[in-house]
């Protein structure tokens, strides 16, 4: 998120797309409502399904899944053509706009209406509502992300948030409600297959930085790796990993995966569930580290598999970043309870049986204050250098002194610093960055520019030349330079250079514009491309997929070659599914709790009427929905009108039940959770992001037919 | 020099302005609370009467202490109170004053106690031998695996172990599992961020 939950208070406009909040983020809604009840905010919802969080709307748009892309861009153009845009905001910080323009200019509200589904008038009427309803905050979730082209989703957002002039200003910005509680921190620390912890990807020269922050030799980290090349490639990622282990899809790796290791990691909410259950039969060793025995132990059928109880978080402490980059201190109410151990004490079992223990523990003593110091010392890029372990507990034990306005500490110990030091927190002293690339502050007091991550000029296929940078006179209050500036050499390693460029007024990392152009991109402006599996054979041919991708995350992925256009006689309905507020994730722990098992026991397929009675089926019937890939599950029906007559909806949390068949037998005993179900994701189809390999659940074809 | 009167006035950090009028609003509050008072008529004020004069009831956990703490649900990151007495978590209060959530809480955070008191957390460690679930002990489970994985990176190379890490520990403990899987020599390392 640029901006803050509470700063949603000052928007004039929330624009939703791909997200439902009242559910997902229940807690929240009370400063969107704050914002539509006072500010008299249009609340617009654009979804395929009328969503709970659609209920709460003024103006619900419901869009055929998968074109998301083609809806925003006839926003952008709508803003254009009109000249609705924000003319200044355009001209001082942002890059790429004839470029915008021109591609743009493709999507009319005809087309639009043709590709979505959305009558013409209203992109246009949506259009005008942004225009003249500033500032406004756009809002997403993965109903935006989780399509194969997701990054092109999400960057047609941020455009059209530039061309409303909306970032940097508090009531705008891309405020992306994130899932999990800490996600944000997990993703900050790169759990992830293409980076190290803070963005610095798996260079030579990020890998030498960490070695130093860590205390280790960089020969002796390489010595670890396969070799040099395997040490600086992405590897397998959680949408696909099984697929080192069944290889349907070509891998790109000198072994199989042999052993998976899921930790505080569900299973059932990845895609082609089917396959990824093959994988687990075919695994030399499946360790499983949860407070719950989880599905993925139930779905084992072979003795290969062995579960180790972690605690609670409630059982042992440490910081968590909200999805408004806050830190909070998360202290531990009680001791472990059962024979259950914290994941930091597991950590360091498994550490000492690899032999590395004095070098992964070389500057830690104390867990996991000492953690949280390394973490600090090492990543520079977001800004974690303020965060040390005592003040996140000094936000936590204060945040009663904050406002709810501007969550900045009125007075008390915490005086004009903001709720948990949302990064970049650039010193140990900076008051935390509230709002994103806002110039109206000091960069010291929490302002920021655009990043200069590209270069100063940059010439596009045209062989028009650009200043990257930003325009004369545009930048943070005592600034050293009023106008744009690049990045200060050596701020990602060297605190010392961030110290002095906060000093000196500057953001560390420069001051540019935003591009709408990104070369770096297999579509360098967003453009949009029919779904693999598409219900609208027609526009494969106008807008067709990418070609195949190969190495992939390791992996075969097929863009191209997988794009059928008869798929949809056989398989006529979309297939999208979602949360529910009483379930989270995988749902292991949501199932475990009786009184949320009790709210919502059972999954289910919402269907519209005339589906229903074309198919013969009432309330409460029994179907099998069935992927094209060979999932299949056996659901109940509701019918309902939250669904169109060509989609239909299955919440995810599911797990337990596999394609028909009971897994309870298969939990240890006594601890088979209070509600099982389907794994809506069995029917989940094949389809991956181009950029990021997210899973495309929200769009895709079904089947269906009584049970 | 006349005092001036103040409208209250939220002002947002861009400079626009907000107008409220808290004042405003809480005199038609009253106003309204004066005539359901006048409507329910004695009953009600009786009932009052009683209940303020009652002695507040004695807190059954005396040598409680309260811990603030985070819910483990979503991203929002919802403030709870946690009561706890002799090591036991015994109740759970709403935050009516953390800065974000101001006394919020979903169905699945009002429940956030449950996953410490929930009956079908995992009690020890346990291997499947046979089809059958068997309980074994930490020293035997960490040497069996740990071996295992040993052996695994051993035969195959470090890559033929593939690490799902997590969303839902703290952000210490999701930096060691990056760290950890550098240290092992993969970059096989995710979460669910990804998806």
């Amino acid at each position: 998120m640029t901006n803050h939950f509470n700063d949603i208070r000052h928007a004039k406009l929330v624009f939703f797309i791909g997200s439902n909040a009242a559910e997902a983020h229940p807690v929240a809604m009370q400063h969107i409502l704050y914002a539509k009840e006072v500010n008299n905010a249009p609340i617009i919802v654009v979804d395929p399904r009328f969503t709970k969080l659609a209920a709460k709307a003024t103006d619900y748009v419901r869009i055929r899944p998968g074109t998301d892309t083609a809806f925003l861009m006839g926003l952008i153009n709508q803003l254009i053509q009109n000249e609705w845009y924000d003319k200044e905001f355009v001209r001082t910080r942002v890059a790429g706009f004839e470029e915008l323009k021109e591609v743009a200019a493709h999507y009319t509200p005809e087309v639009v209406e043709d590709i979505t589904g959305v009558p013409a008038k209203e992109v246009v009427r949506i259009a005008k509502l942004m225009a003249t309803h500033r500032p406004g905050t756009v809002v997403w979730c993965m109903g935006l992300t989780q399509h194969h082209i997701g990054s092109s989703n999400t960057r047609a957002a941020c455009i059209l948030q530039l061309m409303l002039g909306n970032m940097g200003v508090s009531g705008g910005g891309t405020n992306i409600f994130r899932g999990h509680d800490n996600v944000q921190g997990a993703t900050d620390m790169c759990v992830l297959s293409h980076s190290l912890p803070g963005y610095y990807g798996l260079s030579e020269k990020a890998w030498r930085h960490w070695c130093e922050v860590w205390g280790v030799d960089y020969e002796w980290m390489k010595s670890r790796f396969h070799s040099k090349e395997y040490m600086e490639k992405p590897g397998f990622t959680l949408a696909r990993w099984y697929e080192g282990v069944i290889q349907e899809d070509k891998i790109y790796q000198y072994t199989p995966i042999k052993a998976v290791v899921f930790w505080g990691c569900s299973s059932t909410s990845q895609s082609q569930y089917h396959k990824l259950k093959k994988a687990l039969d075919k695994l030399e060793l499946v360790v499983i580290i949860d407070p719950f025995p989880t599905t993925t132990a139930a779905m084992c059928e072979k003795d290969n598999v062995y579960l180790l109880p972690s605690t609670s978080q409630y059982e042992t402490e440490g910081s968590v970043t909200s999805s408004c980059r806050q830190a909070q201190w998360r202290y531990k109410v009680v001791d472990p309870i059962y024979d259950s151990k914290t994941d930091y004490e597991i950590l360091q079992e498994f550490v000492k049986r690899f032999g590395f223990a004095d070098k992964f523990f070389k500057n830690i003593k104390k867990i996991p204050e000492d953690v949280t110091r390394e973490i600090a010392r090492g990543t520079l890029t977001i800004g974690l250098v303020g965060w040390l372990p005592e003040r996140i507990k000094k936000h936590t034990d204060n945040w009663h002194t904050f406002d709810i306005d501007t969550l900045q500490a009125k007075g008390g110990p915490c005086d004009g610093e903001y709720y948990g030091l949302p990064w970049p927190c650039w010193t140990e002293e900076h008051p935390g960055t509230p709002i994103l690339y806002d110039i109206s502050k000091p960069v010291a007091k929490g302002g920021l520019p655009f990043r200069a991550r590209f270069g100063t000029e940059y010439t596009y296929p045209s062989g028009r030349k650009e200043n990257l940078l930003a325009a004369e006179g545009v930048a943070n209050p005592g600034s050293e330079i009023m106008g744009g500036y690049p990045e200060f050499k050596g701020w990602k390693t060297d605190v010392r250079v961030i110290k002095e460029a906060v000093k000196r007024g500057m953001a560390p990392f420069g001051n540019a514009r935003a591009r709408c152009y990104c070369w770096n991109f297999p579509d360098p402006v967003p453009v949009h491309r029919e779904p693999l599996h598409s219900p609208r054979p027609d526009l494969i041919k106008k807008y067709p997929t990418y070609p195949d991708k190969p190495n992939h995350y390791r992996v075969y992925t097929r863009f191209k070659s997988e794009q059928k256009p008869e798929l949809v006689k056989e398989f006529p309905l979309v297939l999208i599914t979602g949360r529910v507020v009483e379930h989270m994730g995988g749902g292991d722990e949501t199932r475990s709790n009786k009184y949320l098992a009790e709210l919502m026991p059972e999954v289910y397929a919402e269907i519209n009427p005339r589906v229903a009675n074309n198919y013969g089926l009432r309330e409460g019937d029994m179907i099998w929905v069935e992927s094209p890939e060979g999932g299949r599950i056996r659901v109940k029906v509701k019918i309902t009108d939250r669904v169109d007559d060509r989609t239909i909806f299955i919440p995810y949390s599911f797990g337990g039940m596999f394609m028909g068949r009971s897994m309870a037998a298969n939990y240890p005993d006594g601890l088979v959770p209070y509600a099982i179900g389907e794994p809506a994701n069995i029917v989940v189809n094949y389809g991956y992001d181009i950029k990021t390999q997210i899973q495309a659940t929200k769009e895709g074809l079904c089947r269906i037919r009584k049970a | 020099m006349a005092a001036r009167k103040i409208v209250p006035q939220t002002t947002s950090p861009s400079g626009t302005k907000i107008t409220l009028n808290p004042k405003m609003a809480r005199r038609s509050f009253l106003k309204i609370a004066a005539a359901t008072t006048a409507l329910t008529g004695l009953a009600l004020s009786g009932r009052l009467t009683k209940r303020a004069e009652a002695k507040t009831p004695k807190s059954p956990y005396s040598q409680s202490k309260i811990v603030r703490t985070i819910c483990t649900y979503c991203s929002v990151g919802c403030g709870i109170y946690a009561e706890v007495e002799n090591g036991v978590w015994v109740r759970q209060e709403i935050a009516q004053d953390h800065p974000v959530s101001r006394g919020g809480h979903c169905c699945k955070g009002a429940g956030a106690i449950d996953m410490v008191r929930s009956e079908k957390r995992l009690r020890s460690p346990m291997k499947r031998e046979n089809g059958r679930w068997k309980r074994i002990s930490w020293e035997q489970a960490l040497d069996e695996i740990c071996s295992k994985l040993l052996e695994i990176r051993e035969k195959y190379g470090p890559d033929a172990v593939h690490w799902n890490g997590s969303a839902k520990v703290s952000t210490e403990m999701a930096y060691l599992q990056r760290k950890l899987a550098a240290f092992w020599g993969t970059n096989n390392i995710d979460h669910q961020a990804r998806i």
